[in-house]
């Protein structure tokens, strides 16, 4: 199969797949207990302004209306309004989604500028100190649920030594750039940036750097034991470019495809995180729209999270499928 | 070039070029949205926008060393900036620092003058407001009775506003027939007398510009504002933070404060970090296991107040074993209020014997609490002949401070009686509020904890929805209870009025509908830097707070 039918086919399933979780989110609205009236009336409303509200938002259409009209003005690029603020769905979700890659992106900048050298001197140093530290490093990464890493990096960095802040998101890493070129202090407005995001990207790419850890180590032991390298060493080649030359690059090949995946999961994985650190981001959003009750917003937040991961996923099974000519798609 | 050679290159380009796009993408990723919004509007908007993007706004007074500021941090955000169109107490903090209305509050509860200078009941069921002068709003447009007229009828009229939430919120019980924008007044007509009007205008109904509105969409108005308070809104991030800045033009007293922030966090303990950590100034809800932290903590401290808020169990009167009156003050009786609020509240709470807390208009001085008297309570179990029952107490999570933890506690004392099984069943709060406001009484809970604010500070606002056998959450049918509101209803003098109303609290005290918990305290931490008192009613006027 040629790389452009792949891409189309897989774009095709990925449709398919946002479709699916268009559907889902929808129907979950109907088999969730509670009634988004509640969140927007006052208990002490009466029937008639709670008919009233449901009229106003359309809930007291039959649920097959209210379906096709969500899908149509969906395809419009319309989220609808949110029941409880009022306000585009489609504005609220796209100003939240800088945040959330922001984040995802730091996480994984942390994660990669960790993880791959601490793989390599692991793999290279086989049984000695430094490979069993960085097992041990990598063991705990994984085991540590992030929200509680989140809770004690807060405690200890933010409110026992003050050195970051506890949590929101201050400047934006644009106005970091523009500061080089602006009137404010380039270095302020970095170390502004970095108080806020340093933790949460700690706390959001430790996982993911115990995994990249980890998945280094075990391909670059792989390839160390491959005959091409015994071939290079044979030939006179220098160790460093045996080991960085040649083999970290081909160990990179299934790291640059855990990296893709893995940053589609970031995206949507940071709900917890972004929670402990009051982060404005997608993730903040869900649970705001879960505890109001608000679907709108709700179903954008996921359709949007959800069709991210697919176009990840498809994009690195494009790349992983140029890059390896091995790999055959039936 | 061969079919491998040139795979490597491919390979090696495509490597770099995923560099350099991941690179790319990294920076563009995490730029802000630079949405201003600019659109809509009459021309008068662009005086008073507030921008909406990750850049913020810079104020007049960034970088001024001397410019005094203060940040909240609530447990949730606002529901939209529409001043109408929410009926929750997050939105009506942030709102109320850019919007008032003809009346409002002090900090003890009392009616104080706003927008209005008089007011008067002309007739049974017509009142009268006097306008102040000179009030503008925050675009410069002066604020004219028509403006005032318009926001009246845009709550309680649906064609005038739409199904809004806090329909009924002036006019009470009885419908608004007429408003008259006159000279400098305002004239109210309702369908009937209506005692405490006057409370409802002091709690409710901020006033908007009529064109302001009518020209822009919901969502503007949802994420803008144009009100006439001490505080005018510079920058609003939907779900993450509002600023403000002073309001160089108000009409009474300038805030000493030069700007604001508000910000929310759910989780408490994430509260209290940026309160200990010196980033805010105020945060709500202070839970009793925090509280030491921030006491212990150089440069903040508590501050309680008690609310508006009561805190009960509901017993609904038509079923088995609570439609028995001996078996509900038995239930009363086994419950130690005393301990839940010493144990579990840390001593934040004030133990109940009727459903008017002691501030509210028509609570009754005389009537003590029940007191907790297990002997008394299984006494009462066997005479009311329901020995050995089993019950089910539900309780919402997390909606009120400690809930499950006091329902716990209240669910085993009725248990620890020899002749009562008692079971706890926790639920989700908005699943409970389905089947709280169920059409039918049938359909409602039998045994349930709940909550309730007034914020008007007067007993029928909670007797009449909770209390009454017509109510929307009712778990009573009383016709002595019905005939004694109805006469305090329609009843004009205010302290034959009171009188009525403590007869009414009596008779609910000795027909015992609820275990009277606890009248609930609104916690806050503050940092010593400001100097400012909460208030009852849950409010957060920052227009009151000064440096330290």
């Amino acid at each position: 199969m040629s790389l452009g039918r792949l891409a189309i086919k897989r774009s095709l399933q990925g449709v398919g797949v946002v479709w699916g979780v268009i559907t889902v989110v929808f129907a979950l609205r109907f088999i969730t207990p509670g009634s988004v009236i509640n969140a927007v009336a006052p208990l002490d409303a009466s029937r008639e302004t709670r008919r009233a509200i449901a009229a106003d938002l359309g809930l007291d259409q039959p649920i097959y209306v209210q379906y096709v009209q969500y899908l149509a003005d969906l395809a419009r690029g319309d989220m609808g309004h949110s029941y409880v603020k009022g306000l585009e769905v489609t504005r609220m979700v796209f100003q939240r989604v800088p945040a959330t890659v922001e984040l995802a992106v730091a996480a994984t900048i942390v994660a990669i500028v960790l993880s791959i050298p601490l793989g390599v001197l692991s793999a290279t140093r086989r049984n000695s100190p430094v490979d069993y530290g960085a097992t041990l490093f990598s063991l705990g990464g994984i085991s540590t649920p992030n929200f509680w890493l989140g809770i004690m990096l807060i405690l200890i960095f933010a409110v026992q030594f003050n050195v970051f802040q506890t949590s929101g998101r201050g400047v934006t890493s644009v106005a970091v750039l523009t500061s080089l070129v602006g009137p404010e202090p380039f270095v302020g407005t970095l170390l502004e940036w970095l108080s806020y995001i340093t933790l949460p990207a700690i706390a959001l790419g430790t996982y993911f750097m115990a995994l990249i850890t980890r998945l280094t180590r075990s391909g670059m032991l792989d390839e160390l034991g491959k005959s091409y390298v015994r071939a290079a060493r044979a030939k006179g080649a220098p160790e460093s470019l045996v080991r960085y030359k040649h083999a970290l690059r081909n160990t990179l090949i299934p790291v640059i495809t855990v990296l893709g995946l893995q940053l589609g999961t970031l995206i949507g994985g940071a709900v917890i995180t972004e929670a402990v650190f009051a982060w404005p981001g997608l993730g903040t959003l869900v649970i705001q729209s879960i505890n109001l009750r608000d679907w709108p917003a709700l179903q954008g937040s996921l359709i949007v999270i959800g069709t991210a991961f697919v176009i990840v996923n498809i994009v690195v099974d494009i790349i992983y499928g140029y890059l390896d000519p091995r790999v055959v798609y039936d | 070039m061969p079919q491998d050679e040139r795979d490597q290159v491919d390979r090696r380009t495509l490597l770099k070029a995923v560099g350099g796009a991941t690179a790319t993408v990294s920076i563009a990723g995490c730029g802000g949205s630079q949405t201003t919004p600019t659109e809509g509007g009459d021309g008068t908007e662009t005086a008073m926008d507030t921008t909406e993007g990750d850049e913020g706004t810079e104020t007049s007074n960034e970088g001024d060393e001397s410019a005094f500021e203060v940040g909240v941090t609530l447990g949730q955000m606002d529901s939209g900036l529409d001043p109408h169109d929410h009926a929750e107490t997050p939105t009506n903090i942030i709102v109320s620092q850019a919007y008032e209305g003809l009346m409002g509050r002090d900090k003890e509860g009392g009616i104080i003058a706003k927008l209005a200078t008089e007011w008067e009941r002309v007739e049974s069921g017509t009142v009268r407001f006097t306008l102040r002068d000179g009030v503008t709003f925050h675009n410069g447009d002066p604020v004219t009775s028509e403006d005032v007229r318009y926001s009246i009828r845009r709550i309680e009229t649906e064609e005038v506003g739409g199904a809004l939430p806090q329909d009924g919120d002036l006019a009470g019980s009885k419908a608004l027939e007429s408003v008259e924008a006159g000279d400098g007044e305002v004239t109210v007509t309702f369908g009937g007398l209506n005692p405490i009007v006057f409370a409802l205008f002091a709690t409710n109904g901020q006033i908007m510009q009529q064109s302001w509105v009518e020209n822009n969409e919901n969502s503007y108005i949802n994420r803008n504002t144009n009100g006439t308070g001490p505080f005018q809104v510079t920058d609003y991030q939907s779900g993450t933070s509002v600023s403000y800045e002073k309001y160089d033009d108000y009409w009474g007293e300038p805030a000493a404060a030069d700007e604001a922030t508000i910000t929310a966090s759910s989780e408490s303990a994430t509260r209290v970090n940026q309160l200990v950590a010196g980033e805010t100034d105020i945060v709500t809800n202070v839970p009793p296991q925090e509280i030491s932290r921030v006491e212990g903590s150089e440069g903040t401290s508590v501050s309680p107040v008690p609310s508006t808020r009561i805190i009960f169990l509901q017993m609904r009167y038509d079923v088995e074993p609570f439609s028995s009156q001996q078996f509900r003050q038995a239930m009363n009786y086994a419950v130690d209020v005393e301990s839940i609020i010493e144990n579990v509240l840390q001593g934040f709470g004030e133990v109940t014997g009727q459903p008017t807390l002691s501030q509210f208009t028509g609570h009754n001085p005389d009537i003590e609490p029940y007191g907790h008297d297990p002997e008394r309570a299984e006494q009462l179990v066997e005479e009311s002949g329901h020995a050995g029952v089993d019950i089910t107490l539900q309780t919402p999570i997390g909606r009120y401070l400690k809930d499950v933890e006091v329902a716990q506690t209240a669910a085993n004392q009725i248990d620890s009686l020899s002749n009562v099984n008692c079971e706890l069943q926790q639920r989700e709060f908005n699943s409970l509020v389905q089947d709280v406001t169920a059409s039918s009484i049938e359909d409602r809970p039998r045994f349930t904890l709940l909550g309730w604010g007034n914020a008007e500070f007067d007993a029928a606002q909670t007797i009449i929805p909770l209390l009454t056998s017509d109510g929307p959450l009712t778990v009573l049918k009383s016709d002595e209870v019905d005939s004694l509101i109805q006469e305090a209803q329609s009843e004009p003098d205010p302290e034959a009025r009171r009188q009525t109303l403590r007869e009414c609290n009596q008779l609910l005290h000795d027909l015992a509908p609820w275990v009277f918990l606890h009248q609930q305290f609104s916690v806050y931490g503050t940092s010593d830097d400001i100097e400012w008192q909460p208030r009852p009613d849950e409010l957060i006027d920052l227009w009151t707070a000064s440096p330290n």
